[in-house]
C-alpha cells in the first residue's frame, strides 16, 4: 500500500521532470510561474472547470443580449404564463412568477457569481493579513488574536449571518460586506499556522541570523511560501460564499426582489417540487453544483501547482 | 492531565466572555435603535411616546456599558438569558422547549456520521483510485457543492413523493424523544443532516489515512512482514484518529448550522427554526440567547475533543506547558 503511494509521488515527480526536460530547458532556469502553469494545465479537469466558469460568467452577462427577457414585470402584468413547460419561446420554461427561467438563471447568476467572487476576495485579504500578523509576530498579540478567533469560530456561522442580515439590512452591498467581513476566520487560522511553521524553518532562521528585518522575512520568505495555501483557500472561500448566499436565499434573506440570486431561485423552484415542475429546479441545480464543483477542482489543481515538491528547478 | 484540563477550561472561559461580548455588541448597533423592535411588538401605529416608554421598560435607554454589565450580571449571577418581548416568554422557556429536539437531531446524525464516515474514509484510502473510491469521492464532491436545502428538498421529492412515501415532516407536538418511539417521521431529516456531514468527514478521513500511510513507521511495519490489513488498522488507522477527533469537535458549528437549514426545510421545530423566526421578528433577546447557547455547545464540544485527544496522546498535554 505504502509503496503504491510513494511510487505515485515519485512518478509524478518524474512526470514533471520529464515534462520540463522535454521543454526549453537549456542553460537558463524555467521561471517558477511557468512551471506552475504547466502543472496546472496538466490537470484536464481543472482546465475544463476554468473554461466552464469563464463561459458561464460570459453567458450571465452577455446571454441577456442574445436571449432578451423581461425580468422585472411578473406574469399578470403582461399575461405571460407562469409555470409553463419549456417551449421554443422559453427554452427552460417559466417560473412561478412567469419569469423566463433561462433569462432568470443569467440574471441571478450575475448576482451570485459577483457576490461570491467579491466576498471571497475580501475574505482572503483580511484572513491573510490577520493570519500573517498573528502567526509571524507571535507572543501576546498572537495569543489574544487567536482567542478572539476562537470566539468567532465558536459561533455557528449561519446563525451569525442570519442575525446580521435580518437585524441590519438586506441590500446587496451589505450582503457582500457581511459575507466578506465574517467569512475569514477559518482562512486566518490556516494562514497563521503556515506563517508560524515557516517562521521556524531553517531558511527563515538563517535570514534572521544574517540580520534580515522582520518585514523582509515576511515579504521574501513567509508570504511566498504560504502563497499555495492562500490561493487554495481563496478559491474555496469563493465557493463557500456562493453556498452561504444560497442558504440565505433559502431563508428569504438573500438578494431581494426585483433582483434575484440562485439560492432564492432554487428556493422558489423547490417549493413547487410536488407539482413536477422539473424545469424550475434541475437546470439551475445542475449549473449551481457544476459551478461549485469547478471552483473546488480549480482549488485542488492550484494546490498541486503550488506544491513545491512537484516543481523541478 | 489535571493541569491540562484546567488550562483548557480557563481558555474556554476567556473565549466564552468574548462570545458574550460579540453576541451583545452586534445587535446593539442595529441601525434603527429601539424603533424597529418596538414597532414589531407594538405595531406600526405606535406613537413616539409609546415607543420611548417601551424602550425605557426594556432598559434600552441606558448606555452601552451599563447595558453590557447588566446583561453579564443577569446571565452569570442570575442564570437568566432575558425575556423575549415578541413571544412574551423568558428566553430560557423558549430554549428549554426546543433545545432537546435540536440536540437529539444533531447528536443522532453525529453518531451516524461517525459510524458511516470513518469506515468509508478508511476503505477509500485502502482502495485508493479504484471505482469505489472514485464513486465515493465524486458523490462527496457533489454533496459538498450542493446547497444543503436543495439536498433536503430532493430527498423529500425522492422518498416522500415518488417512492417509500416517508413523511416529509416529523410530528411537531410530541415529546423530544419521539425520535425513538416513532422514528418514521424523523428518517428524512436525520438522513439529510447525516449525508451532509458524511460528505465532509469521509473526505477528510481519506486524506488523513493517506497521509499517515506514507509515514516511515507504516513502511517499517510493512517491511517487518506485517499484513496490509494489520498495517492499515493497527498503524495507519490508529494514528489517523487524532485529527479526526479534532475535526469532529470542529464540525459541531457546521452540524448545528446544517441543522438550522434541515429544520427549516422539514419544519422540525427546533432551535434553528426559532432562530430564523426570532431574527426576522427582530426578537433580539431570543436571538442573543440562542446564539450564546449554541456557542457554548460548540465550545463544550471542542473542549471534549481536546481533552479526549489529551488523554490519548500525551504529546498534546505537554506541548502547551512549555
Amino acid at each position: 500500500m505504502t509503496t503504491n503511494i510513494e511510487n505515485r509521488i515519485s512518478s509524478e515527480l518524474a512526470a514533471t521532470a520529464t515534462a520540463s526536460a522535454s521543454g526549453d530547458r537549456g542553460d537558463h532556469v524555467i521561471p517558477m510561474w511557468k512551471q506552475r502553469f504547466r502543472i496546472f494545465t496538466h490537470n484536464k479537469l481543472a482546465i475544463a472547470s476554468v473554461v466552464f466558469l469563464f463561459l458561464l460568467t460570459l453567458a450571465c452577462y452577455l446571454g441577456p443580449l442574445i436571449h432578451p427577457t423581461n425580468q422585472t414585470n411578473q406574469a399578470l402584468t403582461f399575461g405571460y404564463k407562469w409555470n409553463a413547460p419549456p417551449s421554443l419561446h422559453h427554452p427552460l420554461g417559466t417560473d412561478s412568477s412567469g419569469f423566463d427561467e433561462l433569462g432568470r438563471i443569467f440574471y441571478g447568476g450575475e448576482y451570485s457569481l459577483t457576490l461570491g467572487f467579491l466576498a471571497g476576495f475580501i475574505t482572503i485579504v483580511i484572513g491573510t493579513l490577520y493570519g500573517m500578523i498573528s502567526g509571524f509576530f507571535g507572543g501576546l498579540a498572537d495569543t489574544m488574536m487567536m482567542r478572539l478567533l476562537d470566539a468567532f469560530l465558536s459561533i455557528p456561522y449561519i446563525f451569525l449571518l442570519l442575525t446580521l442580515i435580518a437585524v441590519f439590512n438586506r441590500s446587496t452591498t451589505f450582503l457582500i460586506a457581511v459575507i466578506g467581513l465574517t467569512g475569514w476566520w477559518g482562512n486566518a487560522r490556516i494562514i497563521r499556522g503556515d506563517a508560524l511553521l515557516i517562521r521556524n524553518l531553517e531558511y527563515s532562521q538563517a535570514a534572521t541570523a544574517m540580520g534580515a528585518s522582520k518585514m523582509h522575512i515576511v515579504r521574501r520568505h513567509v508570504f511566498p511560501n504560504s502563497i499555495s495555501n492562500i490561493v487554495t483557500v481563496a478559491t474555496f472561500s469563493v465557493a463557500d460564499a456562493i453556498l452561504f448566499l444560497s442558504a440565505l436565499g433559502f431563508l428569504g434573506l438573500g438578494i431581494q426582489t426585483p433582483q434575484t440570486d440562485w439560492g432564492t431561485m432554487l428556493q422558489s423552484g423547490t417549493s413547487q417540487v410536488q407539482n413536477g415542475f422539473w424545469w424550475e429546479i434541475y437546470p439551475l441545480a445542475a449549473v449551481f453544483i457544476l459551478v461549485v464543483v469547478s471552483i473546488n477542482y480549480i482549488g485542488d489543481a492550484l494546490r498541486d501547482a503550488f506544491e513545491v515538491r512537484l516543481i523541478e528547478r | 492531565m489535571g493541569t491540562y484540563i484546567l488550562r483548557r477550561l480557563f481558555q474556554s472561559v476567556i473565549v466564552l466572555i468574548m462570545v458574550l461580548l460579540i453576541t451583545f455588541t452586534l445587535p446593539y448597533f442595529q441601525p434603527h435603535g429601539i424603533v424597529a423592535p418596538a414597532y414589531e411588538v407594538l405595531g406600526t401605529h405606535a406613537n413616539t411616546r409609546t415607543v420611548a416608554l417601551w424602550g425605557a421598560q426594556h432598559g434600552m435607554n441606558h448606555s452601552y456599558i451599563v447595558r453590557f454589565f447588566a446583561y453579564v450580571n443577569q446571565i452569570v449571577f442570575h442564570f437568566n438569558l432575558g425575556h423575549s418581548y415578541k413571544q412574551n416568554l423568558s428566553v430560557w422557556a423558549i430554549i428549554a422547549l426546543y433545545v432537546p429536539r435540536t440536540i437529539w437531531l444533531a447528536l443522532s446524525s453525529l453518531i451516524l456520521t461517525v459510524v458511516i464516515a470513518i469506515p468509508l474514509g478508511v476503505m477509500q484510502a485502502a482502495r485508493r483510485n479504484t471505482a469505489f473510491d472514485y464513486a465515493a469521492t465524486g458523490s462527496a464532491f457533489v454533496l459538498y457543492a450542493m446547497p444543503s436545502f436543495l439536498l433536503c428538498m430532493l430527498m423529500i421529492d425522492a422518498f416522500s413523493f415518488h417512492s417509500l412515501h416517508l413523511p416529509s415532516s416529523p410530528p411537531t407536538q410530541v415529546a423530544p424523544w419521539a425520535m425513538f418511539t416513532d422514528p418514521i417521521g424523523f428518517i428524512l431529516p436525520v438522513a439529510s443532516l447525516t449525508m451532509l456531514s458524511v460528505a465532509g468527514i469521509s473526505r477528510y478521513m481519506r486524506g488523513t489515512v493517506l497521509e499517515v500511510m506514507v509515514q516511515d513507521y507504516v513502511r517499517t511495519a510493512r517491511a517487518k512482514g506485517c499484513s496490509s490489513r494489520r498495517t492499515l488498522f493497527r498503524h495507519a488507522f490508529r494514528n489517523a484518529l487524532g485529527p479526526i477527533v479534532t475535526i469532529l469537535g470542529l464540525s459541531i458549528p457546521g452540524l448545528l448550522g446544517g441543522a438550522l437549514i434541515v429544520e427549516s426545510v422539514f419544519n422540525y421545530s427546533g432551535l434553528g427554526i426559532q432562530t430564523v423566526i426570532a431574527a426576522t421578528d427582530l426578537d433580539i433577546p431570543t436571538v442573543m440567547g440562542i446564539t450564546l447557547l449554541v456557542s457554548i455547545l460548540t465550545l463544550a464540544g471542542n473542549l471534549i475533543a481536546d481533552v479526549t485527544l489529551g488523554l490519548v496522546n500525551p504529546r498534546i498535554r505537554i506541548e502547551g506547558t512549555r
